[in-house]
């Protein structure tokens, strides 16, 4: 099937099956590799990426599902002028990474959770940081720096791309 | 960007731009896919392949009987009769998830396509999953021993006498990343990204497998998702990708998906333990007795000798004079067991450390003061145990002391008081566990190479035999260069993962990086130094010892003429040091304390609290060992209440539902933890830092356990059994 995905601003024609997986189609037609693949069965969140401003699990997802649909994966993450998301340098400062593998998703998902409500309360962060898998961190470090990002974002030092 | 990221790994890993092997785009390159056995165990009648080869974008498939050539597993053991672990199966499935044929594809859509076209008949036959019915049946695969025979007088006589037995489940280590190899022949080269622990090691196998120069391969480990010790070896599978590489001259990758590797990856623990603990009536202990049984898997392998770890440290930190420790390890119908997070130690600890507690009980006396009786003193070391260990350094007490006031200890003893004066109070517990552990590796693998250059721009390059699977190699390593050398760690880099490199290099297991490549850059650097004085003498016509270092330059020790090194190198030439850099193993201790709420009726179990202990020495980094302990805890806690393999009647793991029914723990399971450190630098390094990153693992899943009991007040503790999950507890408390 023909279609067009739109990720992270950008048109991406592609011609694909239609049982292939949204994941699939960012990483090996898209060329966008940031986006991770832990699990294939919707359990770990390292594929978690925005589709219309939702996150989803893209292993779960079929490509041809998001024809036309605007969807933002790691790569998109930082502002246009390359000044990094403030998830981006709260992970960073809070140490909420070591191997890095799981780390696309929990940012996609939090930066979704930051959009939709950018006054995240503790509960919404523990909810956010239980979605997904890591094997490395223990995920304080992950709460830590979600709760940071959302503070920097209440102190304004936040770009919100939809403005 | 400094000041942007804490760490050098950071900036590629958060804007999606790392490189792990599956992110690597190499034209032309077939997926594999493997068909694999649905039973346990059983003869192979018949693969047929026929099918999958008709399917479009399938560029081959081939079972065991189409690949005459296909090397088998390398068997790295001696002594005891060996069975051979073909890479495909040829006659015989002996654990469940066995590769029975290859199928490359254009894609991973095209191979998965083939692969479920390819038929096979086999005939089952019963499969054995523990040890004790496989010992039965001859299997055994090593016997081994530490430590000397106890007289039966020492049990007679003892006042107490604790004996018990417990059950080190089968553990997936899990690193999110499963495994990975890509296979890229060009020219006599072939080159290997794997997100691998030892890339030398593996270069040096798949070239004898393969039956080429080393020389002629080339392993690079570029980002890797975890590995936690399941990712130092070679497989069946990077056996048949490699070779079918090189046999049709092109790219070949393997990307492990989760299905795949909760079936055939190589698991950890998996022991059935014997203990008998003889005490005096004060508490002092007389006698240890640890008898292991391990299961091991389908065939001898590398994994065999890893529960003498056990037998080894079965001394653990006490003063015990007599330990014996005897091992069995036996072939079962499972994928093999491999080092996994601990890897021994856990095994050592968790026996010993609930039998501590048992014994407390029968002699009235606090769990605490229990273990201060007994614990190995300072000025005791290097204190040689009964198991043959000799422990370089350590101050147990310290560590006990921090942890019990870390957790307020006795805050939490009088609550407990005064809940089991409340009947409807829900009963807390708490359980503590001292644990040591040995970093650095055994002999033979207490070693690496390592090199510090530098370059004429002012740069300088650090090598080491290292390969960083999130353990923050490239941040750490050049920060201790570059304290060595007094310049900026912005000017040191890193290079490691990567054969071509260095002559040869032993990798990053075993709680050995910091301490043996650590040391080693340490040492190199200082040797560069040395280099650069020497130089410089002959430059300035000095002798040695009129030239000094400091701060990145040689100058002279009257005067002020600095020679910075970029200066040097284009006036003296290429400034390299490569070392092959030797140390001794080093043993990290500590304390780590849990406290429990039980609910009886429903055999749930909270985590209040949790406090960990450790002692590793110098650290590098204090934030990264953190970091490192802090996740080593959760693993510890996963193994303490959720993670297991359960096996059906057929001997095929309860695991179809993948991370639905391995529970990995969640942040909804993550309890208040906190972290404490002592340092005791191990004298046998200049550097003076042992391993870390393996404590959580080895001290926390005991802690829980004991605190579960102590919660349960259970005089039969040998009911509990982990993962503690409801229906155990329950069970025990019943
Ligand atoms: S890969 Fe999609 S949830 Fe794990
Ligand atoms: S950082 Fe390694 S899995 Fe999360």
């Amino acid at each position: 099937m023909k279609i067009t995905l739109t990720v992270n601003d950008a048109a991406y024609p592609l011609d694909v099956e239609p049982r292939r997986v949204l994941a699939d189609a960012l990483r090996d037609d898209c060329g966008l590799t940031g986006t991770h693949l832990g699990c294939e069965q919707g359990v770990c969140g390292a594929c978690t990426v925005l589709v219309d401003g939702e996150a989803v699990r893209s292993c779960l997802m079929l490509a041809v599902q998001c024809d036309g649909v605007p969807i933002r994966t790691v790569e998109g993450l930082a502002g246009a002028d390359g000044e990094p998301h403030p998830l981006q340098r709260a992970f960073s400062a809070e140490r909420g990474l070591q191997c890095g593998f799981c780390t696309p998703g929990f940012l996609m998902l939090a930066a979704g959770a930051l959009e939709h409500d950018p006054a995240l309360g503790e509960e919404e962060v523990a909810a956010l940081v239980g979605s997904n898998l890591c094997r490395c961190t223990g995920y304080e470090p992950i709460r830590r720096a979600i709760t940071r990002a959302a503070r920097d974002h209440q102190n304004g030092q936040f770009h919100d791309r939809r403005q | 960007m400094v000041d942007r990221w804490l760490r050098r790994e950071d900036e590629r890993l958060l804007t999606g731009a790392g490189r792990f092997v599956a992110d690597l785009r190499v034209d032309g390159c077939l997926d594999a896919v493997f068909a694999r056995s649905e039973v346990a165990h059983g003869v192979l009648r018949e693969v047929d392949c026929s099918a999958a080869r008709e399917v479009p974008g399938v560029a081959g498939a081939w079972s065991a009987a189409d690949l005459p050539g296909l090397p088998p597993m390398p068997d790295a053991r001696e002594g005891a009769a060996t069975r051979e672990w073909p890479s495909l199966v040829r006659d015989r499935v002996r654990y469940p998830g066995e590769a029975l044929a290859v199928v490359l594809g254009d894609d991973r859509y095209r191979a998965e396509d083939g692969a479920a076209r390819v038929r096979s008949r086999i005939d089952p036959l019963p499969a054995v999953v523990t040890a004790q019915e496989a010992a039965g049946l001859g299997h055994v695969a090593l016997r081994g021993e530490a430590g000397r025979p106890i007289d039966d007088e020492v049990w007679e006589q003892a006042a107490v006498v604790v004996e018990s037995s417990y059950r080190q489940q089968l553990l997936m280590p899990s690193p999110m990343e499963c495994r990975t190899i890509l296979c890229v022949p060009g020219g006599d080269r072939l080159t290997v990204w794997s997100g691998h622990q030892a890339p030398h090691r593996l270069r040096s196998e798949l070239a004898r497998l393969l039956d080429r120069p080393e020389e002629s391969v080339r392993v690079v480990v570029p980002d890797t998702g975890g590995a936690f010790g399941s990712k130092s070896a070679v497989f069946p599978e990077f056996i048949t990708v490699a070779w079918l590489a090189v046999r049709l001259g092109r790219p070949v990758r393997w990307i492990e998906d989760r299905r795949e590797s909760l079936l055939v990856a190589t698991r950890g623990r998996g022991q059935d333990q014997h203990v008998r603990l003889a005490a005096d009536a004060d508490g002092r202990l007389l006698a240890y007795e640890l008898t292991v049984e391990a299961d091991v898997g389908a065939y001898p392998h590398l994994g065999v000798a890893f529960p003498m770890q056990t037998a080894w440290m079965a001394t653990g930190p006490y003063t015990t004079p007599q330990v014996h420790a005897t091992v069995r390890s036996v072939l079962t119908n499972t994928m093999v067991t491999y080092p996994y997070r601990g890897a021994g130690r856990p095994e050592a600890t968790s026996p010993l450390e609930r039998t501590m507690d048992v014994l407390a009980t029968r002699l009235h006396l606090d769990p605490a003061e229990l273990r201060r009786r007994n614990l190995i003193p300072p000025e005791r070391f290097p204190y040689r145990t009964p198991t043959g260990r000799t422990y370089d350094s350590g101050d147990h007490v310290a560590a006990l002391d921090l942890a019990l006031r870390t957790l307020d200890y006795d805050g939490w003893r009088a609550e407990q008081a005064r809940r089991r004066a409340d009947p409807a109070a829900p009963p807390v517990g708490i359980g503590l566990s001292c644990y040591v552990e040995r970093s650095g590796g055994e002999k033979g693998s207490l070693h690496d190479y390592v090199g510090v250059e530098a370059g004429e721009d002012g740069g300088v390059v650090a090598r080491c035999g290292a390969a960083s699977s999130g353990q923050s190699h490239a941040t750490v390593f050049p920060a201790l260069v570059a304290e060595t050398l007094g310049v900026e760690p912005a000017r040191v880099r890193l290079i490691e993962g990567d054969t071509d490199e260095l002559p040869g290099g032993v990798g990053s297991f075993g709680s050995r990086s910091a301490q043996i490549d650590g040391a080693g850059l340490q040492h190199a650097a200082t040797l560069l130094i040395e280099e650069a004085r020497e130089r410089a003498a002959r430059l300035w016509d000095l002798p040695v010892e009129e030239t000094a270092w400091s701060d990145g330059a040689v100058h002279p020790v009257r005067g002020t003429a600095a020679m910075g090194l970029s200066e040097l190198v284009k006036r003296t030439g290429p400034l390299r040091i490569d070392e092959r850099y030797e140390a001794d193993m080093a043993f990290p201790f500590g304390t780590h304390a849990a406290v429990v709420e039980v609910d009886p009726d429903l055999g749930a179990v909270r985590v209040l609290r949790l406090v960990a202990v450790d002692d590793c020495g110098r650290a590098l980094d204090p934030a990264v060992v953190r970091g490192q302990a802090f996740g080593s805890v959760v693993q510890g806690l996963g193994q303490a209440l959720y993670e297991g393999v359960p096996f059906g009647d057929d001997g095929v793991p309860l695991l179809g539902d993948g991370l639905l029914d391995y529970l990995l723990p969640t942040y909804a399971e993550i309890p208040p933890i906190e972290l404490g450190e002592t340092r005791t630098p191990t004298p046998r390094t200049p550097l003076g830092a042992k391993g870390a990153g393996e404590s959580g693992c080895i001290g926390t899943p005991p802690a829980i356990v004991n605190a579960v009991a102590d919660a349960l007040r259970l005089d039969h503790p040998e009911r509990l059994q982990m993962p503690l999950t409801p229906d155990v507890v329950w069970r025990a408390a019943a």
